[in-house]
Formats: structure tokens, C-alpha cells, sequence
């Protein structure tokens, strides 16, 4: 019985999925199909999307976007899953672009593969959207030292550091406060104390995305260092659980914060003078370039690929007086 | 008492070694802070200490917490549901879940490993589902509920220390459960069905109810952590909130002298037990720069206390022995 159950359920599912060609465009509506994959879950990757979800209607595709929750391992599913459905294109953003060359390789060689947000140099993607991780890390590192003119003790706070987007942010931070050469190979251990130009960076601590663990970490810097003088989320949920650590401890406006990203929290703490400014990405460019350029692509148009392999999205500096036309803006573009 | 001996031991022994190595760790910031953690902790880890009794699992209770942490502001902003029904649907939803999961662990007699984990990948699916995957939370609003769990308490004779609301919690849910346990026919009746079941069970008890029982109180208190968490936090996104936490209740239960066996539970052990996982973490932040060593630490920490623990019983079972013979 359990036999012919189970032989059953194996006819079933090579009728349905043997029967259709692995062919890759979308044959009932004739539309190319492209496909966004975001390393994570966060409301930038819902800018993104709905940049992706206007591309795709400005270019006459089916552009999907896709978000991975259990990290690297997930994100590997996704890309072979797309695969095996067949999809004219795909951009990716990688966790860690350095130990993901197959799975980038192989989407390479069965589709047209661009990466956004996080670069993988070593894999055959076709070009990068994205900004400069590093260049941006600086300009948040130079707000660093527009809020404390006269230096101090700094804690940086970031998800995690195995993705190149974020060693390259948290080293051009760490340069741009300490007024250094641009120098995007350099690589200061996050567990050393840095003490340099007037500045002390204490540390780097990291979360893994658990929001309650970020909290603690704010909580516990405040414990070890009372005196500390600055403190810099780098991921986008980092600055509001910042805000709401000074809050509960009551220590607004005496502790100087620099954001990265573009969370409605960051913004209002801005507006209200308790974050100094923020770095902020264009991620609804990301995803709106991408499904250009794998529109393109699809085509068979390679012009839309420059010489060196990067379309530049550059990141901005907010501070207090451009947060309103910056937050009209942001909303505008998510429909809100 | 005398089960959570050991691990009380080790709990001081890592206080003494942390407050050495850093001064902040005794400061009352601090101390506020990881009695509001080990409150949030010891909340669910009580509740699997009910199913561990009764020689079972939950590993549902982080996706529990999700549905309760990202349920609750997505009512409240998104739904805008009024406050007593969205408070009365977080409490209530999670009691069903245990209650789901009881009777198919019970009349289906399906092993509760598989039913919670089937729970474990729903509620997360589920959450993730209604909230389209966006990360919720109560804004700036909703300041009197937060207070929940960010409030304190001032205490008389004590200047600058002041008590975290969640440990009011604590305390209520921790002798209430203590009571039941302890003192009353039905937590006799837990502990005899998790040290044989058929015995108990043709002693005129009726496990099948009992394990319900045990089951609703998991989820409920699983629910009612998740809900100090988000009001805790403040946001909730639903792909990893509360993810991995049932590992830790589990750890703080067996810890504190839950076997996994069945039929052994000590409350006041499972609440040390909690406090001793939250420490750790603190401690590991407060006096080294090796962060990305936490799991390690705590892994060797947790380890040495209970093969400790084990020893130490053993040689008592044979003091015992040696002298019942003189």
C-alpha cells in the first residue's frame, strides 16, 4: 500500500513538472521573466521591490522579487529554484560573494546574472549595481566627525560582517572618522580598540539580525562604557533600537547617533534632533536598474554594460534640514 | 530547592567572575537590564518546562513568539483592531495552539517532536504571511502598553535601582506554576505521567488531559513572552523574530533540572537557569572583545554545569547509599 502510494505521488509530480519544457520565458504572455534576490528580510528591500515592480512595468517584463529568511542557505534554494523554473534573468545580492562562486557561476552560465547591493568580483556576473560600500561607509564616517567635532569613544553596531557590503561600510566608516587615506583593502579586526585622530572606537558588535540582541548590545555598551560619546548603527534596524535604548535610559540628545539607511524611525529621530544624519542608499534603484539592465539583457542589447562592470548608484548624506524633502520623496516612491 | 543547587553555584560563581572583570556589571543600568532579559527568558523557558515534565518538546515556542510579537502591532497599526480585542486574540490564539497541538499529540498519538516542529516552520509561515513579510511595530505609540514591558517599578529604601516590569510577571507566573506543581493533585499528576505514563495511567489518571494541559501552558506562556518581546523591542520582523529561542528555553529548563526524560522539573531552577544563559551574554559583551565567540562560551558554560550537576548528584546518591548501609 504505503508503495503504491508513494509511486503514485512520484507519477503525479513527473506529470506536472516533467511535462513542461524548462524553457525560460513566460510562453503565455510572451513576457521575459527576471527575478530580484535580496539577501534578507528588511523594509529596504521593500523599496527595492517596489523599485523592481515599476521597472517591470515601465519595461514589459515579469519581474519577481524574492527575499531569503534563513541566510545563505536559503538564498542558494532560491537561485536554484529559479533556475529550474527557468528565468531570463537574475540579480542577486550575495551574503557572502566570496564562498558563493558556484552557485553564482552556475546561475551565470544558465541565465543572465548581475549582483546589486553586494558585489561578487570572483563570479562571472555580468555587471553590479550598486554604490560603493566603502566610499559610502566614509561619508558616514565624515558625519561621525561632524557630530563630534572634538572626537571621543565610538561603538559601531552592525547585522553582521560576513558580507563584503558590510566589511567594506564598517572599514570606510572607521576611515572616514578617522580622517585616513581611502584605502578599500584595509581591514581593522572588530574585536581591537582603535584609538586614533582624537577618536576611540571601542568595538564593532554584531547581532545576526536578532533585533534583541542588537537592543542588548546598545544596553550593554551603556553598561561598559558610560562615558561613551558616539554611537553608529550600520544596519538599517540598528539606529531606531539605538533610539529606543537612549530613550528608555534617558539619554537623548547626550549621546551623539549617526544612521546608515533610511528606517521611517531614523528618519523622525532626524527630524526631531536626536540623530545627527544618516547615510542612505537608493535601493529603489537598485531594484528599478536591475530590471532595466535584465531587460536589456534578455534582448540580447549588451550595451548596457559599462567598461567596468559597475553602474554606481552613489549613496547620500541626510541631515536635519534635507530629511523632509528626502521623506516625501521615500514615500512617494512606496506608494504611501 | 536542592535541584537547583548546582546550577545556582555556577550562576554566582559567573557573577563573581564577571563583576570582577567589570565594574559596570553590578551597576544598577545594568542590573535592570538583565532582569528584564532573564524575566523575558524565564517566562517562556517555564512554560516548556511543563512539556519537558510531561516528557515531551515544544520546539514551536521562537514562531509562537513571532505570531505574537509581529500579530500584536500588525492588529493594533495595521488592522487598527481596538486594544482589549487585539490583546484578547494574542493571549487566546496561542492557548489554542497548545491545545491543537495537545490533542493531536494525544489522540493522534503522533510524537510531539514532529508536531511542534510541523508548529515551528506554521507560525513562522504564518507570520510571514499576513504581514507580507514587512517588519511591524507600534511606532511612538502605544506608550502606556509598552510599559508592560519597559516599565519599573520603584522600590522602597532603594535609590536608583528600580524594579523592570516583566519581573512582576516573572514572579506571579513562577509561584503560580510552583503551586501547581508542587502543591496540587494535578502536578502530581504531571510529574507521576512523565515518569511512566501507562502507570499513570491505570492509576485512574487521565494523561491524555494532563498532556493538553501542559501543552496549552507552553504555547500560552510562549504567546505571552512574545508579547513582552515586541512591546520590549518595539518592532518585530517576522523572518527571524524570536528565532532559535526555543533552543534557549530549552536550555534554561534543562538546565535548571527539567530531565528530558520526564518527570523531573524545578521552577526556581528554571528561572536560574535563565539567568544564567542571559549573564553569560552580558558578560561576554561586558568584559571581552571576542563577541563572536558567544555561542562557544556559552556552549562550554552550559556543558560544565550540567555534567557538574550530574556528578554531584551521583556522588550524593552514593553518599546516601554508603551510609544507609553502615
Amino acid at each position: 500500500m504505503k508503495y503504491s502510494l508513494s509511486a503514485c505521488l512520484l507519477l503525479a509530480l513527473s506529470l506536472t513538472t516533467g511535462c513542461k519544457p524548462a524553457g525560460s520565458s513566460n510562453e503565455a504572455s510572451g513576457k521575459k521573466k527576471v527575478a530580484f534576490v535580496s539577501n534578507g528580510v528588511a523594509s529596504f528591500w521593500t523599496i527595492a521591490a517596489s523599485g523592481v515592480k515599476a521597472a517591470g512595468e515601465k519595461f514589459g517584463v515579469d519581474a519577481q522579487t524574492l527575499m531569503p529568511t534563513q541566510g545563505i542557505v536559503d538564498q542558494k534554494r532560491i537561485i536554484e529554484d529559479l533556475l529550474s523554473k527557468g528565468i531570463d534573468g537574475i540579480s542577486v545580492s550575495p551574503i557572502d560573494p566570496a564562498n558563493q562562486t558556484d552557485i553564482l557561476n552556475t546561475a551565470a552560465k544558465r541565465t543572465k546574472l548581475i549582483t546589486n547591493d553586494s558585489d561578487a568580483p570572483a563570479s562571472e556576473r555580468l555587471v553590479y549595481i550598486g554604490m560603493d560600500n566603502y566610499k559610502a561607509g566614509r561619508l558616514c564616517g565624515e558625519l561621525v566627525r561632524e557630530a563630534m567635532p572634538s572626537g571621543g569613544s565610538v561603538m559601531l553596531y552592525i547585522g553582521r560582517l560576513e558580507q563584503d557590503n558590510a566589511k567594506s561600510r564598517r572599514q570606510g566608516c572607521i576611515d572616514g572618522m578617522l580622517g585616513r587615506s581611502e584605502d578599500p583593502k584595509r581591514f581593522d579586526p572588530p574585536n581591537d580598540v582603535i584609538e586614533e585622530a582624537g577618536f576611540k572606537i571601542l568595538g564593532t558588535l554584531t547581532d545576526n539580525f536578532d533585533q534583541a540582541k542588537a537592543k542588548a548590545n546598545v544596553e550593554d555598551t551603556l553598561s561598559r562604557y558610560p562615558e561613551v560619546g558616539g554611537l553608529v548603527g550600520l544596519f538599517v534596524y540598528n539606529p531606531p533600537l539605538i533610539m529606543e535604548v537612549l530613550s528608555q535610559a534617558n539619554k537623548l540628545g547626550q549621546i551623539k547617533v549617526v544612521a546608515f539607511d533610511e528606517d521611517d524611525k531614523t528618519l523622525k529621530a532626524i527630524q526631531e534632533g536626536h540623530i545627527h544624519s544618516t547615510v542612505v542608499q537608493n535601493p529603489y534603484m537598485y531594484g528599478y536598474k536591475s530590471v532595466e539592465v535584465l531587460s536589456e539583457l534578455a534582448k540580447g542589447n549588451v550595451s548596457v554594460i559599462p567598461a567596468n562592470k559597475m553602474i554606481d548608484i552613489p549613496a547620500r548624506q541626510i541631515r536635519k534640514a534635507d530629511v523632509d524633502a528626502f521623506w516625501a520623496d521615500l514615500k512617494a516612491k512606496l506608494g504611501k | 530547592m536542592k535541584k537547583a543547587l548546582g546550577i545556582s553555584i555556577l550562576l554566582v560563581i559567573v557573577c563573581i567572575a564577571t563583576a570582577m572583570a567589570s565594574e559596570s556589571f553590578l551597576s544598577s543600568y545594568n542590573l535592570e537590564n538583565l532582569i528584564r532579559r532573564t524575566a523575558l527568558l524565564g517566562i517562556i523557558s517555564i512554560g516548556v518546562g511543563f512539556v519537558i515534565v510531561t516528557g515531551g518538546i515544544d520546539l514551536s515556542i521562537g514562531s509562537v513568539i513571532c505570531l505574537v510579537g509581529c500579530g500584536l502591532p500588525w492588529l493594533l497599526t495595521t488592522q487598527h483592531w481596538s486594544l482589549p480585542a487585539a490583546l484578547v486574540v494574542s493571549l487566546v490564539v496561542p492557548m489554542l495552539i497548545g491545545l491543537f497541538h495537545g490533542l493531536i499529540i494525544t489522540k493522534l498519538r503522533i510524537q510531539s517532536f514532529v508536531v511542534t516542529l510541523c508548529g515551528l516552520l506554521l507560525y513562522r509561515g504564518v507570520s510571514r504571511g499576513f504581514t507580507n513579510d514587512q517588519t511591524v511595530g507600534f511606532g511612538t505609540g502605544f506608550d502606556g502598553l509598552r510599559a508592560l514591558a519597559t516599565g519599573q517599578i520603584s522600590l522602597p529604601f532603594i535609590e536608583g535601582f528600580k524594579l523592570p516590569a516583566p519581573c512582576v510577571f516573572l514572579v506571579v507566573i513562577a509561584i503560580a506554576s510552583a503551586v501547581f506543581l508542587n502543591y496540587s493533585v494535578y502536578g502530581r499528576y504531571l510529574f507521576a505521567l512523565g515518569r511512566n505514563e501507562q502507570a499513570a495511567r491505570f492509576s485512574g489518571i487521565n494523561t491524555g488531559r494532563m498532556t493538553i494541559l501542559a501543552y496549552v501552558i507552553c504555547s500560552a506562556l510562549a504567546g505571552f513572552g512574545g508579547l513582552l518581546f515586541v512591546l520590549d523591542v518595539n518592532s518585530a520582523q517576522p523572518a527571524d523574530f524570536g528565532n532559535f529561542y526555543e533552543s534557549y528555553a530549552i536550555a534554561a529548563a534543562v538546565l535548571g533540572g527539567c530531565s528530558l526524560r520526564g518527570g523531573e522539573a524545578s521552577i526556581l531552577g528554571v528561572i536560574v537557569g535563565a539567568a544564567l544563559i542571559q549573564v553569560l551574554r552580558n558578560m561576554i559583551t561586558l568584559t571581552t572583545n571576542h563577541q563572536n565567540m558567544e555561542f562557544a562560551i556559552i556552549a562550554i558554560v552550559l556543558l560544565v554545569g550540567v555534567i557538574s550537576d550530574e556528578l554531584m548528584k551521583r556522588w550524593l546518591v552514593r553518599r546516601r547509599m554508603a551510609r544507609d548501609l553502615q
